[in-house]
C-alpha cells in the first residue's frame, strides 16, 4: 500500500526552524516596513482612483462626478433606511485577534451596554477607538445617494 | 453550582448535507462557477518581476506547515493558495513581501472557513515577527479590493465528496481515501503547475491517485485504471486524455516529494554525524519532521 508524506513537514526544511520544530521563520529576509507603508498607500490610491471612476464619484471628497455611467442624487436624510445613515458605532471588541498586544488591558475592559452605545456624527471617537483599518477610512460614502444605472454591467 | 465553559476544546463543524450531496445540480453549478476564480495568468511569465516558482513553493510549504501545525480546516489551506494566485496574477509583488501576502491570505481563508479563525498575531509569530499585525490588517484590505471581494472560490476540496459518492467504493476505506485525496490537493496547492487547472480536475485527478495508489482496485472492474479514468471523467465533465495527464502529474509531484523528504532525513542524519553539538535541536527536529513516510498515519 503506498503511504504518503506529511506533507509540509517532508517537503519543507529550507529555513530555520524555530523552536520545537515550529514552522516559525522568517522565508525572504528582512521586511522593508518603510516601503511596505509607501506601497500600501500607493495600492490603495490607486484602488480608491478606480472605484471613484468606476462609480463617477468622489470618495475623498464626497462629490459625485460628471459624465460617468451613474447619475447621482442626493435623497434627505430621513428617506434613507436606518442602516445606511451615516453615523459611528463604537463596539467593545470581541476578540483579540485584531487587537495590537499592547492594548489589551485597555480594551478588555468590560463595559455597559451604554458605554456601547452608537455615537452619532462623533468622528472624533470612531478615530480614537478604532485601531483596525477601516473600509470607510478610505471609502467615505454617505450613502445619502442612490444610483440610475444608464448602462447594464 | 458551578458552571462548566466547554466551548472552548469543541470545533463546531456542520454535517455533510445528504440534500446538497445528492442533488446534481450542485455539483454542475460548482463546475459551472469553477473558472471564474482561476488566475487570470501564468503571472511568472507576465507579472512578476522579483518572484520566482521557487519562491512561491517555498511560501507555500510554509503556509502548509502554519495550517497543519495550527489545525486548520483542510480546506483553509488550498483557498489561501488561490488567493495568493489570484492576487499575484494581478500585483507586482516584491519578494520580500510574499510572506506578508501567504500570511494575509492565510488571515483571511481562515476566517471564510473556520469557527476559530488564525489570529493576526500569531500569523506574525510565524514570520519570526517579521511583520507587524498592523500591517497584516491594512493588507488583507489590499488583497480584498484586489480580488474584489471574491472570497468563496472553489476550491478542489468542494468536490471530493461529489466524486467520492458517486462512485463503488468500499464504505470502510472511504476515510483513509478521503485523507488521500485531501493531501493529494494540498500537494498540488504546492505545485505552480496546477495553479491554472480548474479545482475539479485537480480533485478528480487526485481521486484517481488515491484509489490507485491506495490498490483498492483488486475486486471491482469498476475501478481498474481506464475504467476507472473514464468513470471519474465522466462525473467532472473532464476529458479523459486530461484527466489521466493530471493524474500522472500528481503521481510524479508525490514521487519528488517523497525523495526530497528521504533526501532531507540524509543530510540530517550526515549533520547529526559531524556535528553532535547539534544533535540535541536536530532530535528535536526530528520528532516533528517525520520522514519516513510509510511511519505517518494520516
Amino acid at each position: 500500500m503506498m503511504s504518503l508524506p506529511g506533507r509540509g513537514r517532508v517537503l519543507y526544511a529550507g529555513c530555520r526552524r524555530g523552536v520545537g520544530g515550529s514552522a516559525q521563520c522568517c522565508l525572504f529576509g528582512k521586511v522593508d516596513h518603510e516601503q511596505l507603508q509607501r506601497d500600501y498607500t500607493l495600492l490603495m490610491r490607486t484602488e480608491l482612483e478606480d472605484a471613484s471612476r468606476r462609480w463617477s464619484f468622489d470618495f475623498t471628497t464626497n462629490r459625485p462626478l460628471v459624465g460617468g455611467d451613474f447619475e447621482w442624487v442626493v435623497l434627505p436624510e430621513s428617506r434613507v433606511p436606518f442602516v445606511y445613515q451615516d453615523r459611528t458605532i463604537v463596539v467593545k471588541p470581541q476578540s483579540k485577534a485584531v487587537e495590537p498586544a499592547s492594548d489589551h488591558t485597555k480594551e478588555d475592559v468590560p463595559k455597559t451596554p451604554e458605554q456601547c452605545d452608537e455615537n452619532t456624527h462623533s468622528a472624533e471617537k470612531h478615530t480614537l477607538k478604532r485601531k483596525q483599518t477601516n473600509i470607510t477610512d478610505f471609502y467615505q460614502a454617505k450613502r445619502r445617494v442612490v444610483t440610475t444605472r444608464k448602462t447594464g454591467q | 453550582m458551578e458552571l462548566y465553559c466547554l466551548e472552548a476544546e469543541t470545533v463546531v463543524r456542520a454535517r455533510p448535507d445528504p440534500n446538497l450531496l445528492g442533488d446534481d445540480r450542485v455539483l454542475q453549478s460548482l463546475l459551472t462557477i469553477e473558472e471564474r476564480f482561476l488566475p487570470q495568468c501564468s503571472y511568472f511569465k507576465c507579472v512578476q518581476k522579483d518572484i520566482q516558482p521557487f519562491m512561491r513553493r517555498m511560501v507555500a510549504t510554509w503556509m502548509l506547515e502554519v495550517c497543519e501545525e495550527q489545525k486548520c480546516e483542510e480546506e483553509v489551506f488550498p483557498l489561501a493558495m488561490n488567493y495568493l494566485d489570484r492576487f499575484l496574477a494581478v500585483v507586482p509583488t516584491r519578494k520580500c513581501n510574499l510572506q506578508l501576502l501567504g500570511a494575509v491570505c492565510m488571515f483571511l481563508a481562515s476566517k471564510l472557513k473556520e469557527t476559530r479563525p488564525l489570529t493576526a498575531e500569531k500569523l506574525c509569530i510565524y514570520t519570526d515577527n517579521s511583520i507587524r499585525p498592523q500591517e497584516l490588517l491594512e493588507w488583507e484590505l489590499v488583497v480584498l479590493g484586489k480580488l474584489k471581494w471574491n472570497l468563496a472560490a472553489v476550491t478542489p476540496n468542494d468536490f471530493i465528496e461529489h466524486i467520492v459518492k458517486r462512485l463503488p467504493l468500499p464504505e470502510d476505506k472511504l476515510d483513509l481515501i478521503r485523507k488521500h485525496v485531501q493531501t493529494f490537493i494540498a500537494l498540488c496547492a504546492t505545485e505552480f503547475n496546477f495553479a491554472m487547472y480548474p479545482p475539479s480536475m485537480i480533485a478528480t485527478g487526485s481521486v484517481g491517485a488515491a484509489i490507485c495508489g491506495l490498490q483498492l482496485n483488486g475486486t471491482n472492474h469498476a475501478l481498474w485504471g481506464d475504467n476507472l479514468t473514464e468513470l471519474l471523467a465522466k462525473i467532472t465533465n473532464t476529458e479523459v486524455d486530461l484527466l489521466k495527464a493530471c493524474q500522472e502529474q500528481i503521481e510524479r509531484v508525490l514521487m519528488n516529494s517523497l525523495r526530497e523528504g528521504r533526501r532531507q532525513q540524509h543530510k540530517q542524519q550526515q549533520q547529526d554525524q559531524t556535528n553532535p553539538r547539534n544533535k540535541a535541536l536536530d532530535d528535536q527536529d526530528q520528532s516533528s519532521t517525520p520522514t519516513d513516510v510509510r511511519d505517518i498515519n494520516l
